[in-house]
């Protein structure tokens, strides 16, 4: 490598490194207005003024939802939880498909009175675990695992688990 | 590989081969007789993932059939980072070492990494529609991977905006260098910070989140579209190459005329 | 929600893409080479 490429390349370098360094700094300072929803905790330790639009997000807690019907648009109340808080939510308006116990969401809306927080959107965050139905059955027979409960055990234990043929 | 259309100087140390290559001539009498052969594979491999993921690959116990859009989406989110990345590396070829393929590449990688980058938010979106129940959200992965679609579109207008074509070069490859930062943001994103979109299921280091037989067709149609990249990326070297060969060929014989 | 128009909008994203996006690379590839060849007879 002769002087000036290595010259070249050490510039490139260091320009790099300083270009880095400020979006990274950038980016820690930013980190709130970068994080898509609060979850319960942050909710309860930092609560927003009432009637401030913000994103809430965590699990729909097992055993807490309750549909009314009023004419033909369905009004749900759930909580939503981190396993340390829980928010109560009331949303007006039909549901994601994938809403259901233990699935992740984020609710778009603002405190009411009463610490009630609602929702005008319910968007569901699913997991990032990929498997046919069957695979899911087994693993509840098993008793290995719950939806409701939170994410599937360890990946290696089921990702070439032998299951009977359609069952 | 012929050794007689092989000039003297090979590679001697480690990563010489991309200095090597780095010859025009040289890229061509290597990248024309492969072409056939990676076109065909990338045609093979992209047909059978596509088919697969469509028709036979099961339905997610969570998502159904929707998750069938895994098989387009994953591979092109893929495919738009690893040619940014190849951008990037051209890039500091091309700043550093000022190999002239390296300038030729970074034009020709960048209108078909933006294609793929556009394919995946598609695709993304159509995605998100039927499981979410938005098409787009402003968290951080979506936001970071919009910023790679622009930083794509950013270094085609620019490499193109200069009557001096070094001077674009320099630019685009400034500015290639500069948007590198962005690719680990998009990696981490759903680490770092809380997102809509589902945290990363493929990992090299523990187990994969996802059933083997889902796995397969994932595999596959992640190959063909790497190789359909790359095929699409070198026909168009190749081409560029041709191209100033004619244009430098024609200005030679009007010379000889005048 | 039926799935399948997203799904079905996907694919075929994908497949005019990679079909699009590879003839036209093959297209220009070649014009190029034929033109550079056509030069050099001369």
């Amino acid at each position: 490598m002769r002087p000036p490429k290595r010259r070249r390349l050490y510039l490139v370098l260091a320009c790099g490194l300083c270009f880095s360094a400020a979006v990274a700094l950038g980016l820690a300072a930013f980190s709130s207005s970068l994080t898509y929803f609060l979850s319960p905790r942050q909710l309860v330790a930092k609560p927003p003024p009432t009637g401030q639009s913000f994103r809430l997000g965590g699990i729909v807690q097992v055993g807490s939802v309750s549909t009314t019907l009023s004419g033909t648009t369905p009004t749900t109340h759930f909580a939503v939880t981190d396993g340390q808080a829980a928010v109560n939510v009331i949303y007006t308006g039909v549901l994601p498909d994938l809403f259901r116990e233990g699935q992740g969401v984020v609710a778009i809306g603002s405190m009411g009175p009463g610490g009630v927080f609602v929702a005008d959107e319910v968007l569901a965050k699913h997991g990032a675990a990929y498997m046919p139905k069957d695979v899911e059955q087994a693993l509840k027979e098993a008793g290995k695992w719950n939806p409701k409960f939170g994410p599937p055990p360890a990946a290696s234990t089921w990702n070439t688990m032998q299951v009977k043929a359609g069952s | 590989m012929n050794e007689d259309v092989l000039p003297a100087g090979r590679p001697a140390r480690a990563g010489g081969w991309l200095h090597y290559l780095a010859n025009p001539a040289r890229f061509m009498r290597v990248a024309v007789p492969t072409l056939p052969w990676l076109s065909g594979a990338a045609l093979l491999l992209c047909v059978a993932g596509i088919i697969w993921g469509y028709q036979f690959a099961p339905a997610d116990w969570q998502q159904g059939d929707a998750a069938r859009i895994m098989y387009v989406h994953v591979p092109a989110a893929w495919v738009a980072m690893a040619g940014y990345a190849a951008l990037a590396v051209c890039s500091l070829f091309s700043l550093v070492w000022r190999h002239p393929l390296a300038d030729i590449a970074a034009e020709e990688i960048g209108p078909v990494g933006a294609g793929f980058t556009a394919l995946c938010l598609i695709s993304g979106s159509l995605w998100g529609r039927p499981m979410w129940g938005a098409y787009w959200v402003w968290d951080a992965r979506l936001t970071s991977v919009l910023i790679l679609f622009f930083l794509y579109l950013g270094h085609i207008a620019l490499i193109r905006a200069f009557d001096n074509k070094s001077h674009g070069y320099r630019a685009a490859a400034i500015l290639a260098l500069a948007g590198a930062v962005n690719l680990p943001i998009i990696v981490y994103s759903v680490q770092w910070w809380n997102t809509l979109h589902q945290g990363n299921t493929i990992s090299f280091t523990g187990g994969s989140k996802i059933y083997i037989t889902m796995l397969y067709p994932l595999l596959i149609s992640t190959l063909g579209f790497y190789l359909a990249f790359i095929a699409m990326v070198v026909a168009r070297i190749c081409a560029a190459i041709c191209e100033r060969k004619t244009a430098s060929a024609l200005l030679a014989a009007a010379e000889e005329r005048a | 929600m039926n799935p399948w128009p997203f799904i079905n909008g996907a694919y075929g994203a994908a497949v005019l893409f990679l079909a699009g996006a590879g003839w036209l690379s093959l297209a220009r590839y070649r014009r190029a080479r034929r033109r550079l060849a056509a030069v050099e007879k001369r």
